[in-house]
């Protein structure tokens, strides 16, 4: 079993503001595990170095409107997207380095270079929309490096489940209405948490229509909450979808540490999710999945720890030690996912044996 | 002076060096460490009117020997792993312990040590995930079972730059070669004391550079390839070459190594018979066959055996051996011709068919291993060992990678040279975590924790002298002179955030004193 690594240390060089939340410390404590642990050193672990996506393949996704605007205010070396977006003198040549991160990791698996593919990007990219970004992002990577396998190769249908605590409302808007690309986000109510949408009744439009599915669960979800969801409506979304890869947005902030969510998930919790991930991607698209990182905040409590339970799963390693050290205490209350469940059953009933 | 001395399976060579080139040689057999390494130091003192030692250099085989041969002791590997990965993977003792306690990124004790267990061998490794942030776990540990233990190596003390299975691995290692290290030590400065040298004692490792005495005790599995290291570097000093492959042919062995830019290539990754240990290493292989080699009678006819027995017939042995030929094809005079010609005859075919097929088995393993170990840019063989001058050129005619040979004139004690021409390198990972107020070293030796003022920040400029100068610091306690140049290897420095403030500076670094080579000790260009 491989796994492609996609990483480049020119991730660290984009700054909002030198205490933001999204900040190149995120990917240093985790590759200072990764390290320790003997997993860089592993010959199942292919090094993939990504180029910079290019114009044309950004241009799949985005207006070029939007592109020249991100590259203007990079060189300018100062801007803003929203409040909480920053653009620096880095910012379009790492966010231009992490949408092609995506678009080698999916290459690698789709032409079979390596089995599995993890890309340790950042900035994020499931909030950017065609023509503008939010929530720390500028290009949604995702979509570039899916635009760019439907285009190139024998992929057709994608399943995107986008687990990051936040809705990924970018993608969500880029793939409404595309059959080809199912977009599937278990996220924090959007009540409780930015950027306040991603509600089950949001199921894609048009030909999309049914290829949204949107599961907002309660805040303190756990563990055990996941699980109920992943069986209750991944598993089947996903069998009865069918899809050539599996994409897996990984955001790592339903960890309980992280300082900017509300959720309840352990180490444990990520190792399993990505678990049924790999096992539904073993029955459904011949083992193809990629996994790319997406949020993620509780750089020292959580990061390191769930960074390493999803990689050590899609590497096929004994996941059953990874924990986060005992001096954090994982929370005991456990809200009902009933709820949520029942809605998406309603809502996707229609559209889907649920 | 500097006293390079090489105990290989066969001999013990001894040489003399000072600024002047070299002023004395000497070669005995190795029957037993003390009594060998004395009686070469008497002729070396008796055969040069100065004899005024200022630094004493060693490689030996002994633990890749006993490590081939299977006879280093069991180990108890007690891992504390913390969170993370199965620690199975890190399993590298006859048995493996796992104690519960955790050390973080950060180097902070999340969890506290506690090891219940009762070790069943005397020799006992411990390693701690994180231990390079923060060696107080495995001290802890070691505090425990240090009272009736043969040997404890603790994963700290085994080098910078290892992830935790390598240093589990590396310790395991150090702690098996340890009783065996010791002992020869003691031997050594016996034998030096016998013969009235009272210099500082240094110790070649497999990457060619050295090692003070005290530093190598508690790291003895950094002598794998110590005796490869040391030809391939008294082959680079006395014949000036810059790309290429070394050859040294000894009694029982011969070593294949790579040169690549005035120095022996290194490589990681290096195990030995049931050895392994995660430091560099010269790029080098060792041929079970030499001078000494026997010569088997075949089915096929005759052979190389892969096994020395003792001396050839021409020097007094009972069985015939590969120098035994090249007596037979007149290649080589020295010793008793007659008594050669004779053990060969004993077979039925042609004393010189024989003969001649023999050098042919050798020059074609010993050629095809060169093949393998050069380069692209390589051209010149360098070679080392008394057959040298006889065997060269056919190695040359053979071998496709190379065109020209060198043989120096000190070629049969070209080991105890490459001792004398080592300086001290050592790599040294630095990490200032100054949120936490604290600076910690690890290379050889006691892993070093320190404070640094809290929250304190620096330049690059700054940090990056701050890793040179432990460096060199390190490279000063391991016995080397710290005016020598270093370099950095690897550098990284960010802000830690801590409740939306900054509130300090993390900053990782290796560094190392540049490996090198004394030429001048050998009359060299450089």
């Amino acid at each position: 079993m491989t796994m492609g690594l996609v990483y480049d240390e020119e991730y660290l060089k984009h700054e909002h503001t030198p205490t933001h939340p999204e900040r190149r410390e995120r990917l240093q404590y985790t590759m200072d595990q990764l390290e320790e642990e003997g997993v860089l050193a592993s010959d199942a672990v292919v090094p993939i170095e990504p180029l910079e996506a290019t114009d044309d393949q950004i241009a799949r996704v985005h207006t070029r409107e939007y592109i020249e605007r991100l590259r203007s205010m990079s060189a300018s070396g100062t801007g803003m997207l929203s409040v909480d977006t920053h653009v620096s003198e880095h910012t379009w040549a790492t966010a231009r380095l992490a949408a092609g991160g995506v678009i080698a990791g999916l290459e690698a698996v789709v032409d079979g270079q390596t089995d599995t593919a993890f890309v340790m990007a950042r900035p994020g990219g499931h909030h950017a929309f065609r023509g503008d970004g939010h929530g720390f992002c500028y290009l949604n990577n995702t979509a570039v490096g899916i635009r760019h396998v439907q285009e190139t190769t024998d992929v057709e249908r994608v399943l995107v489940w986008d687990w990051d605590a936040h809705h990924g409302d970018g993608t969500q808007s880029i793939f409404f209405d595309d059959p080809s690309v199912m977009v599937m986000s278990t996220h924090q109510d959007g009540r409780t948490l930015f950027p306040g949408t991603g509600d089950v009744e949001d199921v894609g439009t048009g030909e999309g229509e049914g290829y949204n599915v949107n599961v907002p669960v309660p805040p303190k979800t756990t563990d055990s909450g996941y699980e109920r969801v992943v069986e209750a409506v991944f598993e089947p979304i996903a069998t009865q979808y069918d899809p050539d890869v599996l994409f897996i947005e990984a955001g790592q902030d339903n960890h309980f540490t992280d300082p900017i969510t509300d959720l309840g998930v352990t180490a444990q919790g990520y190792a399993h999710l990505m678990d049924v991930a790999v096992t539904a991607a073993d029955r459904l698209t011949d083992g193809q999945i990629v996994a790319s990182l997406a949020g993620g905040y509780g750089i020292e409590g959580g990061l390191p720890y769930t960074n390493l339970a999803v990689i050590a799963s899609l590497l096929g390693y004994d996941t059953a030690a990874i924990r986060e050290p005992s001096i954090y205490t994982p929370p005991s209350y456990e809200p009902d996912v009933n709820d949520v469940i029942e809605r998406v059953r309603r809502v996707h009933g229609e559209y889907w044996d649920l | 002076m500097i006293l390079g001395i090489d105990t290989g399976g066969t001999n013990v060579d001894a040489v003399l060096l000072d600024n002047r080139g070299i002023r004395g040689t000497a070669k005995v057999p190795n029957r037993e460490t003390r009594a060998s390494i004395r009686s070469v130091l008497e002729i070396l003192r008796d055969g040069t009117d100065e004899f005024a030692v200022d630094r004493v250099v060693v490689a030996t085989t002994l633990i890749v020997n006993a490590a081939v041969q299977r006879r280093l002791p069991a180990c108890t590997n007690i891992l504390i792993p913390g969170p993370g990965l199965a620690p199975e993977r890190a399993f590298f003792g006859e048995e493996n312990h796992v104690a519960t306690g955790a050390v973080d990124h950060r180097g902070r004790v999340t969890e506290e040590v506690a090891y219940g267990a009762q070790p069943s061998h005397d020799v006992r490794a411990v390693t701690a995930k994180f231990s390079h942030r923060n060696p107080d776990l495995e001290r802890a540990v070691r505090d425990d079972i240090a009272g009736d233990a043969e040997a404890v190596a603790l994963g700290n003390e085994s080098g910078a730059g290892l992830t935790f299975p390598e240093r589990a691995a590396t310790t395991v290692a150090n702690a098996r070669s340890m009783p065996v290290f010791s002992a020869y030590e003691q031997a050594v400065e016996e034998a030096l004391a016998d013969v009235g040298v009272e210099a500082p004692i240094y110790y070649l490792k497999g990457d060619g550079s050295m090692l003070g005495d005290d530093a190598m005790v508690t790291s003895p599995a950094h002598t794998i390839r110590s005796g490869s290291a040391a030809s391939a570097l008294g082959l680079v000093a006395l014949t000036d070459l810059e790309a290429g492959v070394a050859v040294d042919i000894g009694g029982t062995t011969t070593d294949v190594a790579r040169v690549v830019d005035g120095f022996p290539a290194t490589e990681t990754d290096v195990s030995e018979g049931d050895l392994d240990a995660a430091y560099p290493a010269v790029r080098a292989t060792s041929l079970p066959i030499g001078g000494d080699t026997r010569i088997d009678w075949t089915n096929d006819g005759p052979r190389l055996g892969d096994e020395r027995v003792g001396n050839a017939v021409a020097f007094g042995g009972d069985h015939p051996t590969l120098t035994d030929a090249l007596h037979v094809l007149g290649m080589f005079t020295a010793g008793d011709t007659d008594a050669a010609l004779a053990a060969l005859e004993e077979s039925a075919e042609d004393p010189t068919t024989v003969a001649e097929r023999i050098l042919a088995e050798f020059e074609s393993r010993v050629a095809q291993r060169i093949d393998e170990t050069a380069t692209t840019e390589t051209k010149t063989l360098a070679v080392g060992g008394v057959l040298a001058p006889y065997l060269a050129p056919g190695l040359v005619d053979r071998a496709d990678a190379v065109t020209e040979h060198r043989v120096p004139d000190e070629a049969a004690v070209a080991g105890a040279v490459g001792c004398g021409v080592a300086r001290v390198s050592v790599d040294t990972a630095l990490r200032i975590d100054s949120p936490r107020g604290v600076k910690t070293i690890t290379s050889v030796g006691p892993e070093r924790v320190e404070s640094v003022p809290e929250g304190e920040r620096f330049t690059d400029a700054r940090a990056r002298e701050i890793a040179l100068e432990a460096a060199r610091e390190a490279a000063a306690a391991a016995g080397g002179q710290p005016e020598r140049p270093a370099e950095i290897l690897a550098y990284d420095r960010f802000s830690v955030v801590e409740r939306s403030r900054v509130v300090g500076q993390i900053i990782t670094a290796r560094a190392r004193v540049t490996p090198a080579i004394d030429r001048s000790l050998v009359g060299g260009s450089r």
